[in-house]
């Protein structure tokens, strides 16, 4: 065979280049051993502050909430809780939203799993940070490292905190439980740890940490503030566990003391509560909110507005264009909503509504009949029944008569015709909403209420607290981006106050309730003697919606007198106030002039029912199963 | 040919999944299981669905309890499969003494099982009459176990025969400390209220309840006319 010699010439080119190739790439050692390029090895992670930083975030992300602004509904292993329609669960409101929620209006008794958290993967995660942060973490810093370990101690404490508020003491698990496949796991199986002692450990974390964590200035990661108020409302829950499960008539223990505290420790822990405020009110760089004029705006302003906010401790933050929820979309007013569906999912009480006072100290409960009950009162305007109340409740609740984003929110019921020859009131209500009645005035107003529409309020009330103000952000298409706050410096004030009371020192506690009432409209000192209810009182209104309500009375181990499951009771039911317009031709007195009904909100159906045995969430017959050394809690 | 074939398929198919839900479905329970909770013979007035017992059975990989709820007049009944099952009192659940001892149920057809409980006290000689617009109530009170105290004696009014503390139009009670002598007969009066005035009948019931336990124990329901 003859072959051409320019190609034998191109072969021998070829071959040259395949050896100088082959004779390169040989060089290259451990070619076959390479760094895989979507795994991340320990090394990397812990010695790397972006990817510390990262993980952290998922950390901060993963803390539950009963209540929150998004729809993560996970109480299982993951722990990932933050659902907004609980919200509709208490007393604080209802639902008034699409119609197959109803059953929260409909909670005949609260199951004995409600409120169950056992997420201890979270606690794996966080202590298997803890300890390859050490382990691996050669290049960091000391001080980052110390930075660092002390944040996801604080997560940490603050998670055994949400665990122990529900279910008392729970296992304390510090260090990652690794299987040695001998077929035997005891070892693993470790037993509830005294309820006490829960929280002693938050209290020592917050001590052993608060002066290593930095992040100085931040709302959204833990500072030394933060972690000293989550020792305040931890050490004011302890104490009050403490003091008033010793004063029921059967107070509520297990033989091991994973449930119930001690009466004598009250006291302690009362003093822990009040130090931690202390330290956050006088040293801390935190201010109450009053940058507004208007003191109902200022309420509204100091636990939604994000600008030169310096009352909020921690938040769980929110950004547009990305971060965001629907909260706005499913709560706003329904007359001034701005998406063709959603609104007015939680609708605030009556109840709460009149748990406000009036400026001058006097009683909240809202005069709708004349003393002798013969007849209604008669207002010239459909606001007038709310002057002069704390103006806390502006700042929380669109109520008749006020506005939204500047724009007036029409609530009417219907209209009360006179009927001469029934000698009474005869009662119209519109099939729809926005409409007018035959005189060519309102009928029932854009936003209701009414009995039986969904997404209208059905108490008369509409929620302001965490409704976003701006442009478009009750559209699904925009959203909102307000924040949850967990810390703010109001709260702070009422522990302060609750635990200096409860101390003995009325003097104290009278000046930290007194400055927060001062911001809300009332004169200075508008207290002089105080009260225990007084002071639950105040927690209530100023934390409404905030998840506080539940945890508190559980504490007080009042629910289940509040909540006692009967439908005669004022305060286990949900009522609504419907205003009307009178139509009394010749009685110039009455003729055009507002009277408000109050009556039991009419989508309500089952009074609000909190068990002794509601007091200790029932843990899982799967973790009873897997680790027979779990005590049940009693009642279950 | 085709079309005959695919007919054919579709004919076939369909008896399958006829046939197939058939096949692989269990039986549903069909033994039931009833039983009084009673206290020297005599069944217990209750909360209507207030009171759970709970059974369970080992020898499953699932092991969860099957809740029994108590109805008001004591009585109890649950489908179940043949078997043997544990019976548990809750503690702390019902308005007696604590005892958690399970009983031992073997399930074979219909069975029939009496749960004896020590109640702290009990409602005996119950009975209750109208006059006027009054309601009253006349009992006498039996303690029959220590260890608890007398909480209050109530007196509930309501529509239909289901009357306890939560389904109720009206109440009146009697606090335990202002009852000096509890062997004494004992009154409870109560105003009809305005819900109850206009009604041909109605049904009431009293009831006993020990400081610190959450249910009370109910005489049985009254029919008032």
């Amino acid at each position: 065979m003859h072959l051409n010699p320019l190609i034998m010439k191109r072969v021998y080119i070829y071959c040259l280049m395949a050896t100088g190739l082959f004779l390169l790439t040989s060089c290259m050692k451990d070619w076959l051993d390479r760094e895989p390029r979507t795994i991340l090895s320990d090394e990397q992670v812990w010695n790397d502050p972006k990817q510390i930083v990262a993980l952290l975030a998922n950390f901060y992300d993963r803390i539950p909430a009963e209540s929150g602004l998004t729809d993560v509904n996970n109480e299982g292993a993951d722990g990932r809780l933050f659902q907004w329609r609980n919200l509709a669960n208490y007393d604080e409101g209802m639902w008034s939203g699409q119609s197959n929620e109803d059953g929260r209006n409909n909670i005949t008794s609260y199951g004995y799993d409600s409120w169950y958290l056992w997420n201890y993967t979270y606690i794996r995660d966080i202590n298997l940070a803890l300890e390859n942060i050490e382990k691996y973490g050669l290049k960091l810093s000391e001080a980052s490292k110390k930075q660092y370990s002390a944040e996801l101690r604080f997560l940490r404490a603050l998670n055994y905190f949400n665990l122990v508020k529900r279910l008392g003491g729970v296992p304390l698990v510090t260090k990652q439980l690794v299987y040695d496949y001998s077929g035997n796991v005891e070892n693993l199986q470790q037993p509830r740890a005294k309820e006490s002692d829960v929280y002693d450990f938050i209290a020592s974390e917050v001590d052993a940490i608060k002066d290593l964590i930095g992040n100085d200035g931040s709302t959204t990661r833990a500072n030394k503030y933060t972690a000293l108020a989550l020792k305040s409302r931890a050490m004011l829950y302890a104490g009050s566990l403490a003091k008033y499960n010793g004063l029921m008539a059967a107070p509520i223990t297990t033989a091991g003391g994973e449930v119930g505290i001690p009466a004598s420790m009250a006291t302690g822990y009362y003093q822990k509560a009040l130090d931690a405020s202390k330290e956050i009110i006088n040293s801390g760089p935190y201010t109450l909110y009053k940058n507004n004029p208007d003191l109902g705006e200022n309420f509204y302003e100091a636990v939604t507005k994000k600008a030169n906010n310096r009352e909020v401790i921690f938040v769980k933050d929110f950004l547009l264009p990305t971060r965001k929820h629907v909260f706005s979309y499913d709560n706003i007013a329904r007359g001034i909503r701005e998406d063709n569906l959603g609104s007015s999912s939680v609708v605030p009480s009556l109840n709460l509504v009149e748990a406000y006072e009036y400026k001058d100290g006097t009683n909240g409960a809202l005069k709708t009949r004349t003393a002798d009950n013969t007849d209604y009162i008669y207002y010239n305007s459909v606001a007038d029944i709310f002057t002069n109340k704390d103006a806390r409740l502006y700042g929380t609740v669109i109520y008749p008569g006020t506005s939204f984003k500047s724009l007036p929110v029409s609530i009417q019921a219907g209209v009360l015709v006179w009927n001469a020859g029934r000698n009474a009131y005869d009662i119209v209500e519109g099939s729809d909403l926005g409409t007018t009645y035959t005189d060519g005035k309102l009928l029932t107003g854009t936003s209701g209420p009414h009995r039986s529409i969904q997404e209208v309020s059905n108490t008369g009330f509409y929620l302001r607290k965490f409704i976003d103000a701006n442009d478009k952000t009750s559209t699904r298409g925009v959203q909102s981006d307000v924040w949850w706050v967990w810390f703010r410096l109001g709260e702070i004030y009422l522990n302060a106050g609750e635990a200096a009371f409860e101390l003995g020192l009325t003097g104290d506690a009278l000046l930290y309730i007194n400055t927060l009432r001062e911001r809300a409209g009332f004169g200075p000192n508008s207290l002089t003697t105080l009260t225990i209810d007084r002071i639950r009182n105040e927690r209530r209104v100023e934390l409404a919606f905030e998840d506080h309500r539940l945890w508190d009375l559980k504490r007080w181990r009042t629910a289940d007198k509040v909540w006692n499951g009967s439908t005669s009771s004022p305060d286990a039911m949900i009522y609504a106030l419907y205003p009307y317009r009178v139509i009394r031709p010749g009685d110039a007195a009455r003729d055009g002039k507002y009277v408000f009904v109050k009556m039991v909100a009419p989508r309500f159906r089952a009074p609000r029912f909190f068990r002794l045995g509601n007091y200790y969430t029932a843990i899982n017959q799967s973790v009873l199963n897997n680790n027979p050394k779990i005590v049940k809690n009693p009642f279950h | 040919m085709i079309r005959l074939i695919s007919s054919y398929v579709i004919t076939l198919l369909l008896l399958l999944m006829v046939n197939g839900c058939k096949k692989d479905n269990y039986e549903k329970p069909s033994s039931i299981l009833t039983g009084k909770v009673v206290y020297d013979k005599e069944a217990v007035g209750l909360r209507s669905n207030g009171v759970q017992l709970e059974l369970w059975q080992h020898g499953f990989e699932l092991f969860t309890k099957i809740p029994v709820y108590v109805a008001q007049d004591g009585t109890f009944s649950a489908s179940l499969f043949n078997g043997t099952y544990k019976l548990v009192r809750l503690p702390g659940n019902g308005p007696w003494v604590n005892n958690t001892d399970s009983i031992d149920v073997t399930v074979n057809g219909n069975t029939v099982v009496e749960v004896p409980v020590q109640p702290y006290f009990v409602i005996k000689n119950a009975t209750i009459s109208k006059s006027g617009t009054t309601v009253t109530g006349t009992c006498s009170i039996g303690k029959i176990a220590n260890g608890g105290t007398l909480e209050s004696v109530t007196l509930f009014v309501g529509k239909t025969n289901i009357v306890d503390a939560v389904n109720n139009l009206g109440s009146v009670a009697v606090n335990g400390s202002d009852i000096t002598d509890i062997n004494a007969p004992l009154t409870v009066s109560l105003t009809i209220p305005g819900s109850l005035s206009g009604q041909s009948f109605f049904f009431a019931r009293v009831s006993v309840k020990t400081a610190g336990v959450a249910e009370h124990i109910y005489s049985q329901p009254i029919k008032i006319e």
